[in-house]
């Protein structure tokens, strides 16, 4: 049986965006390159700088797609827990159907990364006719295409595989008896004591903060402690990711006790906590948008403060605006490309929410039945929306602060600090920003679909198997 | 103790007892069952609800293990097999014909009713193919093939459940409450397809059910109460079946 993209839409398009971008920047980088080789000469230095700065930001972008997919396929699993049973029970093995699936997200992957790889060479073509025709480029013929291309294009097929195949975990523990029983199955079981998963996600953790620590201890005599700092919040991160469905539900329930009594918004703060894993995928997305983007703000804050305070120290008001337009320049620059990584998180978010409503149009049906209105039931998939974007929104913030505090501490703490810590500078009016675009996708990712999983009749909903 | 298997029996079990806990809280939910299924023979395994049917089922299709006796399939015992073996005896041994959601949403009928041969990872062979070519006619499917399930009724889909559990000639084919969702005309000719297979084909079939009118279509009724067998029967009327039935949950 060849593999189906059915469900994987979302995979193809956050391969596709993580393409558009990591082919996109060196496109661009290389169309810089070639744009200035006569006035400031072909200087290799430059172009190997640009092209690491490339290759950063696309690493990022591609883990952050890859987190996707593994939710997107672990969403796809639990609803496909009966087909998978029924094929189990006629013969299909455990470790086939999960490498079918892990197939299709490779499927999935490589046709976003041909999509996105194409998608990019338009942009970048686009962008240089602009460029000319707006006098921002020199005119004469650019040969934007590189061998480098293949990088970020192999790196994207690659990372989706890998993160289906882990998301597809859960096909070896479905039973094939699962098929036999009357009762439709539940979306998903409880999480069981996994043990494992737990010493892996505090493992990564600890050693994560270890690393974090000795990066900024480092970082007070050289800026190279930042290297030992991101190897750390890369593993701490992952830790995070990976613990997720331990600790998101602890959250979860704090969040919920401060929503309200009546039926719709205890039955939507009990409804986040009966699915762990579903809640824990949805929420993860949000997590790591906020997080990145928070982040980045927090040291870019951070540092531009703390030059400046530096500039004027030693030079006087006289140097500092020169300076200070530069820094607002290059802030900006990193917000654009980490805020492409966020889109990737927020396609994630959509995803999840969406499915995980439609997913549930048997319950909801059995809700109207019980005689629960539609605008009731709306308000509970609201309300389990709000606990999640609060939830996700505060732990994204929290990690967010730490880690960009801890990346400019450990870059400029050896010229800035003098031996001492420097304070984190928290843009509270971005954070205000960050949180209301997270509501707005929260509540339009679960509202729109619900409204289609409500609109049903109870008894047709009711049928859906 | 080997006992070699008797002469004609496609499945059997011996000394079958299941316990669900431990300690005084254990529920028994199969104690000392044996049992074997001719080859050209349709059983009915009937009882009430919660007396052990599903579970005896489960387990002489190797989809559950018991506490303590043994199950074959054919020569081979399946009671100490892992996975991946008793995958390929489902695969390759066994048939399945169950209540509602028998069939893969995403494959059309003709996909489904190959899906065995599909999952074994090898085309039908001639004959194979013409047998499979026969089951379609007979069973009516000709002009379904191109359609999927959720196009079908719920009679057609279970013909096409049938197709599927007899194409690969399996030891026996399980049937789990076949007519559970069908009006009572679509599941009478279900039944009649069954009986057939195992009149014309040879094929051994065991069906689980409470309906005594569906258990007097079988060959054979064999009662289950409270996780023992009460009664191993003839082909018996429905009015008899439910009599008895009706004795039994009495005394229970």
């Amino acid at each position: 049986m060849s593999g189906s993209l059915r469900g994987h839409g979302a995979t193809v398009l956050v391969t596709a965006l993580a393409t558009v971008f990591g082919v996109g920047l060196l496109g661009v980088t290389e169309v810089i390159a070639q744009a200035t080789s006569e006035s400031v000469g072909d200087d290799p230095s430059v172009r190997l700088m640009l092209t690491i700065v490339s290759f950063v930001f696309t690493a990022i972008a591609i883990y952050v797609a890859a987190v996707v997919t593994t939710n997107t396929v672990a969403t796809i699993v639990a609803g496909r827990l009966r087909t998978i049973a029924l094929v189990r029970l006629l013969g299909a093995t455990a470790a086939g159907e999960r490498r079918r699936l892990a197939r299709e997200g490779l499927l999935a992957g490589a046709a976003g990364a041909a999509i996105g790889m194409v998608a990019a060479w338009a942009l970048v073509l686009a962008l240089v006719l602009v460029g000319i025709a707006t006098g921002a480029l020199p005119d004469r013929a650019y040969s934007f295409i590189t061998v480098t291309m293949a990088v970020p294009v192999g790196a994207v097929v690659l990372a989706t595989w890998l993160a289906a195949w882990s998301g597809s975990r859960r096909v070896l523990a479905v039973t094939p008896v699962a098929a036999l029983g009357a009762a439709v199955p539940e979306g998903e079981q409880p999480v069981r004591a996994r043990r494992g998963r737990a010493v892996v996600a505090a493992i990564l953790f600890a050693l994560g903060l270890a690393l974090l620590a000795l990066g900024i201890a480092v970082g007070m005599v050289s800026p190279a402690g930042m290297l030992i700092a991101v190897i750390g919040g890369i593993a701490s991160f992952t830790g995070v990711i990976a613990g997720s469905v331990f600790v998101i539900p602890q959250l979860l329930r704090l969040a919920g006790l401060l929503l309200g009594r009546d039926a719709a918004a205890v039955l939507g703060a009990r409804n986040a906590l009966r699915h762990p894993e579903r809640s824990s995928r949805s929420a993860i997305a949000l997590v790591i948008g906020v997080t990145l983007v928070t982040m980045f703000a927090v040291a870019g804050e951070t540092f531009r403060h703390t030059v400046l305070q530096m500039v004027t120290d030693r030079w006087g008001d006289a140097g500092l605006q020169q300076f200070d337009q530069t820094l607002t320049t290059m802030t900006m620059i990193l917000s654009f490309l980490v805020g492409f990584s966020a889109v990737i998180a927020a396609v994630g978010l959509v995803n999840a929410l969406t499915v995980g409503v439609l997913q549930r149009t048997r319950e909801f049906g059995l809700l109207r039945a019980l005689g629960f209105s539609t605008g009731q039931l709306r308000r509970t998939i609201a309300v389990e929306a709000v606990q999640l974007t609060a939830t996700a929104f505060v732990l994204g913030t929290a990690l967010g602060i730490g880690y960009g505090w801890a990346g400019a501490q450990s870059l400029i703490g050896s010229e800035a600090g003098h031996g001492r810590l420097i304070p984190p500078v928290v843009p509270w009016w971005f954070l205000v920003g960050v949180a209301a675009v997270a509501a707005l996708l929260a509540l339009s990712g679960s509202l729109l679909p619900a409204r289609h999983a409500t609109r049903v009749s109870p008894v047709q909903a009711l049928a859906v198997e | 103790m080997h006992t070699p298997p008797e002469q004609g029996l496609v499945a059997r079990v011996e000394g079958l007892s299941k316990r669900y806990g431990s300690g005084p809280a254990a529920v028994a939910a199969l104690t000392d069952v044996s049992l074997g299924i001719r080859s050209g023979e349709f059983t009915a395994i009937m009882g009430p609800s919660g007396s052990g049917k599903s579970t005896l089922m489960h387990i002489m299709a190797g989809l559950d293990s018991p506490s303590s006796g043994r199950a074959w399939i054919g020569e081979q015992e399946i009671t100490s097999l892992g996975d991946r073996e008793l995958t390929l005896v489902r695969r390759r041994r066994v048939g399945f014909v169950f209540q509602s959601f028998n069939l893969v949403p995403t494959l059309d009928v003709e996909a489904n009713i190959r899906f065995p041969f599909e999952l074994d990872g090898r085309a039908p062979s001639r004959d194979e193919a013409a047998w499979l070519d026969r089951l379609i006619d007979a069973l009516g499917l000709r002009a379904r093939l191109r359609h999927r399930p959720a196009q079908l009724s719920g009679g057609q889909q279970q013909r096409v459940a049938i197709a599927r559990a007899l194409g690969s000639r399996p030891a026996l084919v399980f049937a789990d409450e076949p007519t559970g969702n069908l009006d009572s005309r679509t599941g009478r000719e279900v039944l009649a397809l069954l009986s057939a297979a195992a009149a014309e084909y040879g094929q051994a079939i065991a069906m689980v059910t409470h309906d005594p009118i569906a258990a007097s279509h079988a060959d054979r009724v064999v009662f289950i109460n409270d996780g023992r067998l009460v009664a191993d029967r003839p082909r018996t009327p429905a009015a008899e079946i439910s009599e008895f039935m009706l004795g039994i949950e009495a005394r229970s």
